[in-house]
């Protein structure tokens, strides 16, 4: 009973999750952040079982701080993608596995390349330009199929995430409400999907980040992006 | 295996070797992805596939990556096919009661040595638990296998030059692959001969 | 009354020193000289051989005619006595007791084979150097056990800070260096270098930066493949990831001719006719 879906686009990714709660066809919440923050340019929309999600996300969120924390940088996208899916291979095969599927969006700042890889609780990993978790599956990756294309910018890879919400909406008989983020060079920044112009308060902060320079907080490799 | 789909196939050519794989990867009847390739490189004249449970290809290959590498840097020099064969089945029967859920495929040209100057071209496949078969003609595995028999079968002939051998290798997964659901979706072929490897991407009925 | 914070290596003496540690970085400024030089474009790195001479059968040993090589071939044709390559992306110059060296090359191929099973990435440069640090710090602290009888210097190249150049001593201590050098007339060659560093080196700058100070501090008239190992750490022209590259016998005899400081094989080497600063003692031991 859940839905996320990541697309990327020429410098940036999308990262987009329902945010109910609840058991079977009962809603208990529907004000649920399903996407975690992990680094600074590095966030997973996950789902699952209930108890399992939360609890993975967290072990996997203090593991990529504890490697920031030691090493003065954080995990790139590529290498987090590979100890997540080893913790879930292992996990599986291990007397109480997690149960939990998760979409890893990140933006490689070595590189200047959006990352999204498509990870299932067996630690299936597929490195994949658009996909999908959950119910939405059904009706969204036929959506992406139609209207992805290469080097989108961002304002069409909005267009395309609204398609995929369209849709589901649509299609699915459960409503649900969409929480979505964008991930690029300048880190990890909240978009709300529900608004006319998605991108406008965006763009309006890095027109202000680009005049004069607010000073940076010390201490700054602590500072892990939004917390979710 | 039918989790995630996806087949292998391998032929013996003169002198060369060939080794092809579909690139689909699925969830049960939905396609996630048509990059999924499954067939990896140990030098440039040993390749090996891995069809079946994806979890499994990634952490079979780490860990063979892991184990050849190490090899490499001991003996200080290359692994040849058949002591790769039985790294590979070793490393198999390790799970035996809680197995890698992969059928796995090797093909390789061994370099001539002063005990055998003229080795003759090899394949090599392994059940879920490393029980090994070094066929004389081709190898096949992952949910096509059945298919890719029977086309293999009748198009395979000894002694193929490497663009016959290519020509044949990829009608055989083509054809094959086109009659199962959960294989397709483009497919990769290498050749391996004495003096380079050809690498060729398929397009394939993307349904 | 000498030996007695000397038998322990974990104790410290009244004036707070640990002597085994220091006994240790003795035996290493008798060993064969190793130094690299940092440039943007790559590393250079050159290392005095010691063993040496017309009756070792190096015909099977990795140092022998099969020696070096770029890439892949690089791993295996190690370059045998002084230079190893660690992983795809990090080589190494050790200077010191051959058989701890030995165990600590195994050590670090280890763990950097490790890295690249859970991050399917090449472990970064520093972090491999923290790792053999560590189990170095160990020696100077627990078990009674002797230190590591090494120092290395490690040339690497990672996506995060790029080419980079450390040294790690048996203490455990390690440290980032622009060019350095470890193993006999470490000081001299030191300033040498100091001298005649520049910013802006290109690779082939730092190579015969390398090589002209190895020449001076080897105090034989003439270098040669037979007592020099060569190596260079720089990114593939097309795919720009790390190409290491550990020069064959022939390469590097090429390269010394080009320079002008050799390359031209001397008549008798013998083991124990060793150049160097270091001298006598039991050089067989140490490389």
């Amino acid at each position: 009973m859940e839905c996320a879906f990541g697309i990327t686009g020429k410098d940036y990714v999308l990262l987009c999750s329902d945010m109910a709660a609840g058991r079977s066809i009962i809603r208990m919440k529907s004000d649920e952040n399903k996407i975690k923050a992990l680094g600074p340019h590095l966030a997973m929309a996950y789902g699952g079982e209930p108890g399992d999600t939360n609890n993975f996300a967290e072990y996997v969120e203090r593991n990529m701080r504890l490697y920031h924390i030691r090493n003065h940088y954080p995990l790139l996208p590529a290498s987090a993608s590979a100890w997540i899916r080893r913790t879930l291979a292992e996990s599986i095969r291990s007397r109480n596995p997690y149960a939990v599927n998760l979409l890893l969006a990140g933006y490689d700042t070595t590189t200047s390349k959006p990352h999204l890889y498509w990870i299932d609780y067996l630690g299936t990993k597929a490195v994949v330009p658009y996909a999908a978790h959950g119910m939405g599956v059904y009706v969204s990756l036929s959506t992406m199929d139609k209207w992805w294309f290469n080097d989108m910018n961002k304002r069409e890879g909005v267009e395309v995430l609204k398609k995929c919400i369209d849709e589901v909406q649509k299609r699915i008989t459960v409503h649900f409400n969409f929480n979505c983020i964008l991930i690029d060079k300048d880190g990890i920044h909240n978009i709300n999907i529900d608004s006319q112009d998605p991108l406008a308060e965006l763009e309006s902060e890095s027109k202000a980040a680009s005049g004069d320079i607010v000073v940076d907080a010390p201490n700054s490799p602590l500072d892990v992006g939004v917390t979710a | 295996m039918e989790n995630n789909g996806g087949s292998v196939v391998a032929m013996i050519g003169k002198d060369c070797v060939a080794i092809a794989s579909d690139l689909r990867l699925g969830n049960q009847a939905v396609g996630i992805a048509s990059n999924f390739d499954k067939v990896f490189p140990v030098n440039d004249k040993l390749y090996y596939g891995l069809p079946g449970l994806a979890t499994d290809v990634y952490t079979l290959k780490e860990h063979l990556r892991f184990r050849v590498n190490m090899y490499r840097m001991k003996e200080e020099r290359e692994i040849t096919p058949k002591t790769f064969t039985h790294l590979v089945s070793s490393t198999l029967y390790e799970k035996r009661f809680g197995p890698f859920f992969i059928e796995p495929v090797v093909a390789g040209l061994p370099t001539p040595t002063e005990l055998d100057p003229h080795p003759k071209p090899f394949i090599s496949t392994m059940d879920t638990i490393g029980c090994v078969t070094t066929p004389k003609d081709f190898a096949v595995a992952g949910t096509a296998a059945d298919k890719l028999y029977g086309v293999a079968e009748g198009l395979w002939e000894p002694d193929l030059e490497p663009e016959d051998l290519f020509e044949t290798v990829s009608q055989t997964l083509l054809n094959a692959v086109d009659r199962d659901a959960l294989s397709g979706w483009g497919a990769v072929v290498h050749i391996i001969t004495h003096d380079k490897v050809i690498t060729r991407t398929l397009r394939a009925r993307m349904d | 009354m000498a030996r007695r914070y000397d038998s322990r290596t974990t104790i410290f003496s009244p004036e707070g020193r640990l002597f085994q540690v220091e006994y240790a970085m003795e035996a290493i400024s008798h060993a064969g000289t190793v130094l690299a030089v940092l440039s943007k474009e790559g590393i250079a790195m050159a290392a005095e051989k010691k063993v040496t001479g017309k009756l070792l059968d190096l015909s099977l040993a990795p140092g022998g005619e099969k020696m070096g090589g770029e890439g892949t071939e690089a791993w295996m044709g190690g370059g045998g006595e002084k230079i190893f390559l660690l992983n795809n992306n990090i080589l190494a110059g050790l200077a010191g007791i051959t058989s701890d060296a030995n165990s600590l090359v195994n050590f670090a191929r280890n763990s950097a084979q490790r890295h690249l099973f859970t991050y399917d990435e090449d472990i970064p440069v520093e972090m491999l150097v923290q790792r053999l640090c560590d189990m170095k710090q160990g020696y100077t602290q627990f078990g009674g056990l002797r230190p590591f009888g090494v120092a290395l210097l490690y040339m690497g190249w990672d996506p995060i800070y790029g080419f980079q150049l450390y040294q790690s001593d048996p203490s455990g201590n390690y440290s980032g260096w622009k060019a350095t050098c470890i193993g006999s007339n470490h000081s001299s060659a030191t300033s040498l270098l100091k001298q005649d560093y520049k910013e802006d080196l290109t690779l082939e700058d730092a190579k015969a930066l390398c090589l002209k100070v190895m020449s001076k501090t080897m105090d034989s008239t003439k270098l040669s493949s037979e007592k020099l190992e060569f190596a260079t750490m720089t990114l593939h022209p097309t795919s720009k990831q790390p190409l290491s590259k550990i020069y064959r016998p022939s390469e590097l005899d090429g390269l010394l001719r080009d320079l002008e400081l050799g390359g031209t094989a001397e008549d008798s080497v013998g083991a124990m006719e060793g150049t160097g600063g270091g001298g006598g003692g039991n050089v067989a031991i140490s490389t």
